[in-house]
């Protein structure tokens, strides 16, 4: 497990980055943040979210389309409507447009499709690779897709389509495109998992816990993890005790308060990042606590800085 | 009385929904400590605990089973609280087993190649799961209140809704369709459209080449013959989350990302006839300590220059932080459509013993505050 996981994020020649983590924790913002750093490093990156989420208003951008929307030099935005991709794919394979509407609508087949192991996911990956593969004038349109995928749980399944769907499907063109999609996906040289997490116990637990499924248990490349939020270290050991010669001086104080808290916060998010370190057997890359624009492009743009520079991004 | 203590008084259960990360399992627990020190004998069923939180109940392990919870400690020797593990993973298979009319039925269910993958898939059924053990300690458990820590947001709302899901699924023509699939056509029964949609299917399945479609219809058949049983039992489920014995209780935090969850959080619940009893705001910040209108009260004397510039800096980081949270309360209790019934501080590790949640309780019942301890968080 050690041993495939790169000290830094090597997003130089990667073409696929996919960005998971447990619900809040800032999944979004950072994958939003990544691709704005690796396109400011000179790669053309598409950034791309599953359903409608804030991956577009966190770039700037108004609301994304389902095809790619250019946001910045170098940066463009997509969002993957399942009901869409499977409208698409139904009238691909149907070729009738008011067979397949009336197919679409009807109750039975949402179940159906709904059962169908990994078809959602499948249709996902599928646009993926689509916009992966896409060439003008003799080069790829897009150098990297960043996938803002769903949180932890939904994010397996989703890594883990080609696999689950190819054991049903093991003659056609589907079963040429699963394992089209398994080749990439399994390349680590083109694909890379990264987990986002912030330095707290819940979280860390399941970032240890999907970092192994993802190593062992799909057999994937990982990134470091990336711990969002971390609380500023503006107070050091020494500073505390001067804090306390201060409280036992003057009593209470707004300020002593704060450092205090601060404090706290900052010791129970390095045994945070100790246990994630020894757990997944890398250091983490780390991202600042933004106290005043986190959900905003001005905080994006402000881990998108953090981020050249930790992960040796910088052109 | 607050109206959060008369909620702990007189209901039976409380909800506790929200997002992922504000705290909602605390809350669910100090709310049921509170509860049981009150006198009533009560449940609270949780998620996902963290470690801490499991010391603080002092179990080292929890289960789908009851544990008493040692409340001694905390001087309430006599006063009733259990704890329990709300188990979302648990699939439709006992479920199946206890309503089938005979094993050789149960095993032709739980044998069928599509029925793993269903069972997890189809209208939410490990949700049902976990709603049905709630049903099932509020009807047999003996417990005067059951505190319930729901799953994150989005889940909580397919949680939540499981019961009425799954009655539509058994009551919708789906389930008639998928053992003909010849029916979704307008003409159904008419030798043309069987014969049209056959070719389709046909079609269908030797492009994708899965044979999904006859699989699905033989999982329908084998388990067509339990759906009497469990829409009665379904529909006895959902009514008693709808009842007025059950109080929803929005757990969330002044964070910018919450108040659009909130929001479609708020419209899902009323949706399923659920309405927010009150907000519980973890998190908060002290707005007379940092406040945009709190004054800024110099370094205290005696610190150096260069401490004084860092302990500065940290003020003014929270302070910051406080700015954004008031801008944030507002939109989001509006989205709420409920009362702000309580405000805890932000606290600077999660509770990691009953006497931390015995705290939190003095946040959520400021009125029924016993004597302090010195608390642990950012005191207003």
């Amino acid at each position: 497990m050690t041993a495939r996981v790169p000290p830094r994020l090597p997003l130089a020649s990667q073409r696929l980055l996919v960005v998971t983590g447990k619900g809040g924790v800032g999944k979004t913002t950072v994958a939003a943040a990544l691709a704005r750093a690796v396109a400011d490093a000179g790669r053309r990156v598409l950034a791309v979210e599953v359903g409608r989420g804030p991956l577009g208003t966190l770039l700037g951008a108004t609301r994304l389309g389902v095809e790619p929307t250019r946001i910045a030099p170098g940066l463009s935005a997509a969002t993957i409507e399942p009901e869409q991709a499977l409208a698409d794919f139904v009238e691909g394979v149907l070729r009738f447009r008011v067979l397949a509407r009336r197919l679409l609508e009807s109750t039975s087949f949402q179940v159906l499709a709904a059962a169908a192991p990994g078809l959602g996911e499948f249709l996902v990956l599928q646009r993926v690779l689509g916009w992966i593969e896409a060439r003008r004038l003799g080069r790829p349109v897009h150098d990297l897709v960043v996938v803002d995928a769903p949180a932890s749980g939904h994010s397996l399944p989703l890594l883990a389509a080609p696999r689950t769907l190819g054991a049903l499907a093991r003659i056609g063109p589907i079963a040429e495109l699963l394992g089209k999609l398994e080749r990439l996906l399994a390349d680590p040289g083109a694909t890379l998992v990264c987990v986002v997490t912030t330095p707290e116990e819940l979280a860390v637990r399941e970032t240890v816990e999907l970092h192994r499924e993802i190593v062992r248990g799909l057999g994937l490349a990982v990134a470091p993890p990336i711990v969002n939020a971390l609380p500023p270290r503006h107070l050091t050991a020494a500073d505390a005790e001067s804090v306390d010669r201060l409280e036992a001086a003057v009593g209470d104080h707004p300020y002593v308060r704060a450092a205090r808290f601060q404090l706290e916060r900052r010791r129970q998010a390095d045994v945070q990042i100790a246990v994630l370190r020894k757990a997944v057997g890398a250091a983490p890359i780390r991202l600042p606590f933004l106290f005043a624009t986190p959900e905003e492009p001005a905080g994006v743009a402000t881990l998108a800085q953090a981020l050249a520079g930790a992960a040796g991004l910088a052109a | 009385m607050t109206r959060l203590a008369q909620a702990l008084d007189s209901r039976r259960i409380i909800l506790c929904v929200g997002s992922g990360g504000v705290g909602k399992t605390t809350t669910a627990a100090a709310l049921a400590v509170e509860a049981a020190r009150r006198g009533r004998r009560t449940a609270v069923l949780t998620v996902d605990p963290s470690h801490r939180l499991k010391d603080a109940l002092g179990l080292g392990s929890l289960s789908s089973k009851p544990r008493r919870v040692p409340l001694a400690s905390i001087g309430a020797r006599g006063a009733h609280l259990d704890a329990l593990l709300l188990d979302v993973k648990r699939t439709f298979d006992e479920l199946v087993l206890a309503l089938a009319g005979s094993p050789e039925q149960a095993r032709a269910v739980l044998e069928n190649r599509l029925y793993q993958n269903l069972s997890g898939t189809l209208a939410g059924t490990a949700e049902y799961m976990a709603v049905e053990q709630v049903y099932r300690l509020a009807e047999e458990g003996g417990y005067d209140l059951l505190v319930v820590d729901t799953p994150p947001a989005r889940h909580a709302v397919d949680f939540l809704d499981a019961p009425r899901r799954l009655a539509r699924l058994l009551d919708s023509r789906a389930f008639a369709i998928l053992k003909d699939p010849t029916s979704i056509l307008p003409a159904a029964g008419s030798r043309l459209a069987h014969m049209i949609l056959a070719a389709v299917l046909r079609g269908l399945e030797r492009f994708t080449g899965i044979g999904l479609v006859r699989e699905v219809g033989d999982f329908v058949r084998v388990i067509e013959d339990l759906t009497g049983a469990l829409r009665a039992r379904v529909a006895a489920v959902g009514a008693l989350l709808r009842s007025a014995g059950t109080a929803p209780l929005l757990v969330t935090a002044p964070e910018p990302r919450l108040v659009t969850e909130t929001e479609t959080l708020a419209r899902a619940l009323a949706e399923m006839g659920l309405t927010i009893d009150g907000i519980v705001v973890n998190r908060a910040l002290p707005l007379g300590t940092f406040g945009r209108t709190a004054p800024d009260p110099g370094p205290p004397a005696g610190a150096s220059p260069a401490l004084a510039a860092r302990l500065a800096r940290s003020w003014a980081d929270l302070r910051a932080l406080a700015a954004r949270q008031e801008a944030t309360l507002a939109p989001l209790v509006a989205s709420a459509g409920a009362p702000v019934v309580a405000e805890v501080p932000l606290l600077p590790t999660d509770p990691g013993s009953l006497a931390d949640l015995v705290e939190i309780g003095r946040h959520l019942f400021p009125e029924s505050a016993p004597a302090a301890t010195p608390a642990r968080g950012l005191r207003g």
